[in-house]
């Protein structure tokens, strides 16, 4: 299979640099695959389960959470806000999130901007969460 | 007359004190230091690949429209201002404010400042305060990055807000740091540059560019705060580190005035006696 150098940066540092066969990623406008000789592409990226494919097939999947995607000149680079790898997952961590951001959405005469807030954990923690058990 | 022998006694033991403690404070921050910098080289790929990006949309696309591109009439300048939590750290919070009273801009402003220091700066000052929300700068993580992008975004896009500007200090080594004055927004990608022209967006790029900026608020307040908590951890290990030196020598000092006291006392005492034996006619 043709491979496409791939990089992936967070604000924590990068997550991924090397050859990859295919990625796929939620972006604002729906999930999106970029294979090998993608044109030149740029768009936001939502929340969701993103997966890489390595040049030995395995399949990598992640919790993708905002940030862009760019392909430029064959060179495919994702700014992630958030890349973590299924394996780094803390389930608890994602639970005890989820439970909170529940309880924060079940008080009563919430502001738009704590509903946003917690929406967001709340949809965070559910990402997180699937992209764990899938690997299970 | 010299002090007294236990006059000098008790300033060595004094200034023994001020050494352990400033000892101790630069070895504090030498090992925070070290996981500071390395904050620092982790975030700095994820920045300049989102500020490239940024420049070659903004630069494929002239005719592009957004609120984060032109300047707002009638709003206000704001200054995210990052300084440290606690002093003693040389001239670091110093530099920050010359830095920010150095810089004059057109029409009103207003602060959002991070770290105690700067938050107590500003209200003497009375200048307007945005949120005092992130008052400790070195409990902030990504996520607060975040937020107050969030919160600045939605005062830019409400017209509160007309630029924005950055005052924070540059971590060029571990012996020099630099403070200045960085505009965020209105964001004005740099002058010839080379541009994508057949890029294509998805849905499209405005859509794509106004759902970046935030993204790239974030970050760079973030790589700001990590240059800044890395710099104040740098200047407090030079301060305390000429602070131990000057202590040690002080005590230098002190212990030859102590010895010479202590001689001068002897040769007093044996003077006495040999008068002393003279008088007595032996």
């Amino acid at each position: 299979m043709k491979t496409y150098p791939l990089t992936v940066v967070t604000p924590d540092g990068c997550r991924y640099d090397g050859p990859a066969v295919r990625l796929v990623c939620r972006t604002i406008g729906g999930d999106v695959a970029i294979l090998a000789g993608h044109c030149d592409f740029c768009t936001a990226l939502g929340m969701g389960e993103a997966h890489v494919v390595t040049p030995e097939g395995d399949i990598r999947s992640a919790a993708c959470i905002g940030g862009l995607l760019t392909v430029l000149g064959g060179r495919v680079r994702l700014i992630a806000t958030t890349w973590e790898w299924a394996e780094d997952i803390d389930t608890d961590r994602a639970k005890r999130s989820l439970q909170q951001a529940e309880a924060r959405l079940k008080e009563p005469g919430l502001d738009a901007q704590t509903l946003q807030l917690a929406s967001a954990q709340l949809r965070r923690a559910l990402v997180r969460q699937s992209v764990a058990a899938a690997r299970r | 007359m010299p002090a007294s022998m236990k006059e000098i006694k008790l300033r060595i033991k004094s200034v023994q004190g001020t050494r352990q403690l400033t000892k101790a404070m630069e070895l504090v921050a030498s090992s925070k230091l070290r996981r500071a910098s390395d904050r620092v080289e982790h975030s700095r790929p994820y920045f300049e690949t989102l500020y490239q990006t940024l420049c070659d949309m903004a630069a494929a696309d002239p005719t592009l429209q957004s609120p984060y591109l032109a300047r707002q009439s009638g709003g206000s300048t704001c200054y995210i201002v990052i300084a440290g939590d606690r002093g003693l750290a040389g001239g670091y919070n110093a530099n920050v404010f010359r830095a920010f009273a150095g810089d004059n801009p057109d029409g009103q402003i207003c602060v959002l400042p991070i770290g105690r220091r700067a938050v107590e700066h500003f209200e003497r000052q009375g200048i307007p305060i945005v949120s005092r929300a992130f008052a400790v700068a070195g409990e902030l993580s990504v996520s607060d990055c975040f937020e107050i992008s969030r919160m600045l975004c939605g005062l830019v896009a409400g017209g509160q807000i007309g630029a924005i500007r950055l005052v924070y200090t540059r971590f060029v080594s571990m012996l020099a740091q630099k403070a200045q004055v960085l505009p965020v927004l209105p964001f004005i990608p740099p002058a010839g540059k080379s541009a994508h022209p057949m890029l294509l967006y998805e849905p499209d790029s405005e859509t794509v560019f106004n759902a970046v900026i935030p993204e790239y608020l974030a970050g760079i307040v973030y790589g700001a705060l990590c240059e800044s908590v890395s710099s104040e951890l740098a200047a407090r290990r030079t301060a305390m580190d000429s602070a131990s030196r000057n202590a040690s020598d002080m005590i230098d000092r002190l212990s030859l005035n102590y010895n010479r006291a202590r001689q001068a006392a002897i040769t007093r005492e044996l003077t006495e006696i040999v008068a002393g034996a003279d008088a007595g006619g032996v």
